[in-house]
């Protein structure tokens, strides 16, 4: 296509230069800054001298191989467990009211912060926690809380328990986004209806119609909650065992020991975090070319029902139980937000008061304000060069190389742990001290994809004939992105607009390590006080943390109503 | 959370006899603390220096980098920022961290950065581990505590206590700011046999299995729970054996007091919360489980955040905090600049208005925070020394049992620590 040399076409045409140069740049610069005293390169600590000795401090840590199992275990599990689980509520509910009801319940487990879910879950599970007083005294006969090795198990089930609830919803979230999109859902439950007519039962019609198309679509941010589960920090801390804990923990706390000489084992630490991850990755592929070899045959044997009805039973089962859980836990936290004192075995508190939310109001102010700005900020930057860099490609009518398209994921796919120690020596070497600048920066590196894995499938799908008659009609290509894409695609970028609010919000470790702790938000105010000794003041800060995200994503849903009944 | 630490209100009348003694032995014998007499000798610049001090401290910007997972606390520090803005037009900006190392690590990536000027942290809350961290690489600026005007009212020449930190000399780099001893506390409704030695303890819990445990080091609290046996330990040895607690570690005096301990730990674990399979992250934790009723029987460095937690209801109201008769570890925490600090004159004058009988007496109050002022009341005007009077209602829970009869248990070498935690996790760290 000849496009016309116009600010705006030369503006697009530049946008993925940028947006490599600000994914790459902070990414390797990062993991230099660890990678050189991984190899003993630490000069401030005196270590001047290439060497292996951080490798072999590593490998002499007591537990460090079941340390190793353990990230692996927990993240290959929960992310398994999280897609299965997704694939059957897709399926049992496809083109059922329920999908939209499950999505709406779902989506505030989405935007809960890690560490706050973590609690909730942890709460509930925990021998003095809600289950077991629901049903003490009077079954268990327990006066006592029991003296359970559950949560803290070292088989990991509770951390699985844990990652699996808080990623299935980002699952199902990206899921229904793809099938939100005009084009690609139209077609795609126009097939399910033939194959309906065809007699397939509605599940098997799901199984051999849409989730080979589906799947394509949810490749990639699967393998990012793969990435992020292997390496994920707060869930192992609350939930799982510390004796050994999970790499990740353990390198967390290597990395902030008294002891400075440590830092070089926790970067050597970072590099097999990473060694780690990739082969979780590598391991998600190779799972994926046996699901497709197996299963090459099932697609076209014309077999059309496979006890629908029992996965359909078991999905309701699994799906009961689980909103179950969640819907518990928020009571759980509703009520500790109000808690006066609450012993065991006393299901209820033995009064209900108000002051943990007066007490914190007043001073969430700040923070809040923060929080808004840093989060607003960073997801302008991001929907705005997200949609610079997609319209560059459909100028250049070919996708950004497999190359680009890698590095995108990059901050999402090597383990936040080990690049952002690195990154706050590379905020000193350039000397930035602008802490909110430096904030909004980071936060970008996790903002940004995913707002482009959110964004990038419906852009690319969008129908090029559209543009293609505006052209012809002499319509130029600003005109064409603003008054014509961009309002096709509003649903989507409004829901790319909330993720990335959402993500934002969440972010901790970058939050703390580039804005020097100078920049206080609702989230590093949640996990700071989360690890202190009041779990009613955490409530209040971990619902105050989710209903500032569901505010925003409440707007992504309704806005676009509005917008088209005003049209109709 | 190094520095969560404080002793309660009552501590100050077992200083106030302490600080007594101490000035009745200094009329024997001087004091040959070298940093103090320095300290003297140069009073009379002292004033002139602090006038500059004074002058170019006005109007910055001080980052304040203090633990805050405390709202108490916080609220404290708060209160002071207010103060400083009155008095200086400062402005100071308190950074919450979870962990003093976090500071630490920064004006480490600092310094491996070159950044020698223009650090982040001007001022930061700290002791023990941390401070000997930082001190062997040069992370700190030296020899100004003795400048503070109000660092004479904590008396060093007389009480050497105010310029060693875990045993290390501090050599200028640290300005006292408050103290804290080990107190533990119970459900008195639940509890009727508490515990009131280390020897009591594993009897307690191995008759109540489930209800006690510390957290796992190299987690502050635990860590000086760890010590604290170790010394109520190695008090069955001779005292030249024990007094290489307060020294490097070296391989003989591990291999000589250490075995104690793990076969201490050994009998204790199988009786502790979880089975001692599984051990909690940090101090708080264990103030949730007291919540939580799942243990009976705790200890905290910060005895004033028991009535304020009861008065939040994040404790029981029949909770009551006592000391164990055997010995009480203790410490005192400090304020120090780092090298690089752009603001070093404005971080003195805020470590100097910590030390104000104001900003000491205020802290001291178990409403507002409850951790022990550090200074000398002798060294008073009967004006600053009203400030200390006590006249607030107190919960029951203030009053801490055993506080007149024990001992306070001096830190250990902070090398120590590494060695403990060395060993502990490879003895427990994998169940």
């Amino acid at each position: 296509m000849i496009v016309a040399n116009t600010l705006f076409t030369r503006l697009v045409r530049n946008s993925p230069y940028l947006l490599i140069a600000l994914l790459v740049v902070p990414v390797l610069g990062g993991l230099l800054g660890v990678l050189l005293p991984a190899f003993g390169w630490f000069p401030a600590l005196g270590a001047n001298e290439f060497g292996l000795f951080g490798f072999i401090q590593l490998f002499n840590t007591p537990g460090i191989e079941r340390m190793v199992m353990l990230s692996f275990g927990t993240s290959l599990i929960s992310t398994l467990l999280a897609f299965v689980i997704t694939v059957l509520i897709l399926a049992s509910y496809f083109n059922s009211p329920w999908l939209k009801r499950i999505q709406r319940l779902l989506g505030p487990i989405l935007v809960i912060p890690h560490a706050a879910a973590a609690i909730a879950i942890g709460f509930l599970i925990t021998p003095s926690g809600f289950l077991s007083r629901l049903v003490s005294p009077w079954l268990s006969g327990w006066d006592v809380p029991p003296d359970w090795l559950f949560p803290h198990d070292p088989y990991g089930l509770s951390i699985i328990l844990g990652l699996t609830l808080k990623e299935l919803p980002f699952l199902l979230l990206i899921a229904l986004g793809v099938l939100a999109q005009p084009e690609i859902g139209k077609t795609l439950k126009a097939q399910h209806k033939v194959a309906s007519s065809l007699g397939y039962c509605p599940m098997t019609g799901f199984f051999k119609v849409i989730l080979p198309s589906l799947y394509g679509y949810m490749r990639l941010p699967i393998l990012a909650v793969l990435a992020y589960s292997s390496a994920s920090v707060e869930i192992p801390l609350i939930l799982g065992s510390n004796t050994p804990p999970t790499l990740a923990v353990a390198i967390m706390q290597w990395f902030s020991d008294v002891d400075l000489s440590l830092r070089i084992k926790a970067s050597s630490g970072a590099i097999l975090q990473i060694l780690i991850t990739l082969s979780l990755l590598g391991s998600w592929c190779l799972l994926e070319l046996l699901v497709k070899k197996c299963s090459a045959s099932f697609l076209v044997n014309g077999e059309r029902e496979y006890g629908g009805m029992l996965i359909q039973r078991v999905t309701h089962l699994i799906t009961t139980v689980m909103l179950s859980v969640i819907g518990l836990a928020l009571v759980a936290m509703v009520l500790w937000s109000f808690a006066g004192f609450w012993s065991f075995p006393d299901l209820l508190p033995q009064q209900l008061v108000t002051l943990h939310w007066s007490s914190a109001l007043l001073q969430m102010q700040t923070p809040l304000f923060n929080t808004l700005v840093i989060a607003i900020s960073t997801t302008l930057i991001a929907i705005a060069l997200t949609l610079f860099v997609l319209e560059a490609e459909q100028q250049n009518t070919k996708t950004i190389s497999a190359i680009s398209g890698f590095i995108i994921y990059l901050p999402l796919l090597i383990p936040s742990i080990a690049f952002l120690f690195g990154l706050v020596w590379l905020f000193e070497q350039v000397n930035s001290q602008h802490a909110y600048i430096n904030v909004v920066f980071s936060h970008l590196l996790f903002v940004l994809p995913y707002v482009f894995l959110s964004l990038a499938n419906s852009y690319r799908r969008l129908d090029p004939r559209f543009s293609t008659v505006a052209a012809s009609l002499g319509v130029p290509p600003s005109k064409i992105f603003w008054q014509l894409k961009l309002p096709l695609l509003l649903s989507p970028i409004l829901i790319a607009s909330a993720l990335g609010l959402a993500i934002s919000f969440s972010q901790y470790l970058p939050t703390l390590l580039s804005g020097a702790g100078r920049i206080n938000t609702i989230t590093t105010e949640a996990v700071t006080l989360a690890n202190g000794a009041s779990r009613r003041t955490s409530a209040v800060y971990a619902l105050m943390q989710m209903l500032l995200p569901a505010l925003f994503f409440i707007l992504a849903w309704a806005a676009p109503k509005l917008f088209f009944r005003n049209r109709g | 959370m190094q520095v969560n630490s404080y002793f309660s209100l009552y501590l100050n009348k077992y200083w106030r006899q302490l600080v007594i003694s101490l000035c009745l032995l200094s009329v024997f014998s001087l004091s040959s603390n070298s940093f103090a007499n320095q300290v003297n000798s140069t009073a009379e610049s002292t004033s002139r220096v602090w006038k500059n001090v004074e002058m170019r401290g006005t109007k910055q910007n001080v980052y304040f980098h203090a633990w805050g997972g405390d709202q108490q606390i916080n609220n404290y520090i708060q209160w002071v920022a207010e103060q400083v803005k009155e008095k200086y037009q400062i402005n100071l900006h308190h950074v919450k961290l979870t962990d003093t190392s976090e500071a630490v690590s920064r004006v480490l990536a600092e310094k491996a950065a070159d950044n020698h000027r223009n650090g982040q942290v001007d001022l930061v809350w700290i002791n023990g581990a941390n401070f000997a961290s930082m001190a062997k690489y040069q992370l700190l600026a030296a020899d100004w505590a003795g400048e503070l005007p109000n660092f004479q009212l904590t008396n060093p020449t007389n009480n050497p206590a105010m310029t060693r930190d875990f045993g290390v000399p501090t050599q200028g780099m640290e300005a006292p700011w408050g103290q804290a001893a080990l107190t533990f506390y119970f459900d008195s409704l639940k509890v009727n046999d508490v515990p009131e030695t280390l020897s009591d303890l594993l009897i307690w819990s191995e008759k109540h299995p489930g209800h006690f445990t510390y957290p796992k080091p190299p987690d502050f609290l635990g860590m000086s729970f760890l010590k604290y046996a170790l010394l109520v330990l190695s008090e069955s040895q001779p005292s030249s054996i024990q007094d290489q607690l307060y020294q490097p570690v070296t391989a003989e005096s591990e291999a000589a007091l250490l075995p104690a301990l793990w076969q201490f730990l050994d009998q204790l674990h199988p009786t502790l919360w979880r089975q001692g399979k599984h051990f909690v992250s940090n101090g708080l934790a264990l103030r949730r489980l007291m919540s939580d009723t799942e243990l009976q029987v705790s200890f905290t460095f910060s005895a004033a955040e028991i009535p304020s937690a009861i008065s939040r209801y994040d404790l029981p109201d029949s909770t009551r905090s006592y000391r164990m008769k055997d010995g009480s570890l203790s410490n005192i925490h400090f304020v120090a600049i780092p090298y690089n600090s752009p603001h070093i004159e404005g971080a003195k004058l805020v470590a100097n208005f910590l030390l104000s009988p104001e900003a000491q007496a205020r802290k001291q109050k178990t409403a507002i925070w409850g951790d022990s002022s550090v200074l000398d009341l002798s060294q008073l005007t009967p004006t600053q020394k009203a400030l200390f009077d006590v006249n607030e209602k107190q919960h029951l829970s203030a009053n801490i049992i055993n506080i007149d009869n024990t001992r306070l248990l001096s830190e250990l070498h902070p090398s120590w620590v590494k060695v403990i935690t060395e060993q502990w996790l490879t003895r427990y760290g994998v169940q």
